[in-house]
């Protein structure tokens, strides 16, 4: 059997998405840098979007109609769920960094993961019903 | 009783396209990985390139990833993977240079401690009641039931911490884990005040522990306990407790 692999040392962190190696450290490693890649990427959209504005009202009254519809306020909702899983995951790593939660940074993700979820469940039924 | 087994192996030279190959072999029911390794290459292919030397977790020579996580497979038991017909994927470690099928080169990792002055010794291993050992000196049995052996440096140098790092794999220059463990053990062994003040130093360098990134799988790969993560995570007190000036 004939195999590419990343042999490229420029390439290497391609291996981060080897998933058989995954384990609850690597997942939130990985969690954090594709969310972060994603804030980014929307915070460029945002300044993108806001840009409409220069248009006037003529322009903008029908981007926002736009923004109410389902797809975007379910896009808002993913949006929501990159902020919470990034900055409850750097709160574990700050901790974790400073001497708090070191033996137990499984259980801190875990937990911190599960006050994200709560968070979203309520972000999205504002978003959607609010 | 015996196990039948299929090795699926990463086979790898540097004039070839890295492949897989398949070997069916059969082992005791109490062998271990390496075993089953050395089986392929004996029945199969005395062309397969592996390392190996103690069979006991001691040297850290073997180290190679099953089923895509690190082991040492001297102490890993087949049946512990064995799952049906599927076979077990043995490939090289991670983020360092291939040499050849499941050996790597870890002159980077060791040349990385030998630079910082920190090459692993374990002073405690050939010494007894702080009086030197001879290598073929028998050791009175009394002796060693009074006196306990201490081992501070657990750190076997497999370079499994480093494989399984995901900052290694996108930073060469990075100290790693293992080095870093090291420089923490040195810190506790220390009290003269500019060792001290120069192994803070290397730990706070821009490829020290500022570049962890809190994965823990050094932790969690580590097979012997060394828990390099958390010592990452003190060296961070340690350097803060100089920098604003209060703790250790």
């Amino acid at each position: 059997m004939k195999l590419s692999l990343p042999e490229n040392q420029k390439l290497r962190f391609l291996r981060w998405f080897d998933f058989r190696s995954w384990r609850v450290g690597m997942l939130a490693y990985i969690l954090n840098r594709v969310t972060a890649i994603g804030l980014v990427v929307y915070l460029y959209l945002h300044l993108v979007v806001l840009s409409i504005l220069t248009g006037g009202p003529t322009q903008w009254d029908p981007f926002v109609a736009l923004a109410r519809s389902p797809f975007f306020l379910a896009l808002d909702v993913i949006l929501l769920a990159g902020i919470l899983i990034h900055g409850l995951n750097g709160v574990r790593v700050t901790l974790t960094g400073v001497g708090v939660g070191v033996g137990a940074q499984k259980t801190l993700f875990a937990a911190l993961m599960l006050v994200g979820a709560v968070l979203l469940l309520a972000g999205a039924w504002k978003i959607f019903m609010g | 009783m015996a196990l039948n087994v299929t090795l699926r192996m990463f086979r790898y030279r540097p004039d070839q396209s890295a492949r897989y190959d398949m070997f069916k072999v059969t082992v005791p029911d109490a062998a271990n990985v390496l075993d089953a390794i050395e089986q392929a290459w004996a029945q199969h292919d005395r062309a397969l390139m592996f390392r190996h030397a103690c069979h006991h977790a001691s040297c850290g020579t073997c180290a190679v990833r099953v089923n895509g996580r690190e082991v040492l497979p001297c102490i890993v038991p087949v049946k512990k993977y064995l799952d049906g017909d599927k076979p077990l994927t043995i490939e090289p470690l991670k983020n360092f240079s291939l040499v050849g099928d499941l050996v790597v080169d870890v002159a980077n990792f060791f040349q990385k401690q030998a630079a910082s002055g920190l090459v692993i010794t374990r002073p405690t291993e050939n010494k007894l009641e702080g009086k030197p050992i001879a290598y073929d000196q028998g050791l009175d049995p009394a002796s060693v039931e009074t006196v306990p052996f201490n081992r501070f440096e657990n750190c076997i140098e497999c370079g499994i911490c480093l494989s399984a790092c995901p900052t290694m794999a996108a930073s060469v220059k990075f100290f790693g884990p293992a080095s870093l463990a090291a420089l923490e053990r040195e810190l506790d062994k220390t009290t003269d005040p500019q060792r001290r003040a120069r192994l803070l130093e290397l730990a706070d360098d821009e490829q020290g522990v500022w570049r962890c990134h809190s994965a823990w799988e050094c932790t969690e790969t580590c097979p012997q306990n060394v828990r390099p993560a958390e010592a990452i995570m003190a060296l961070r007190r340690r350097i803060f407790a100089q920098r604003f000036g209060f703790g250790k």
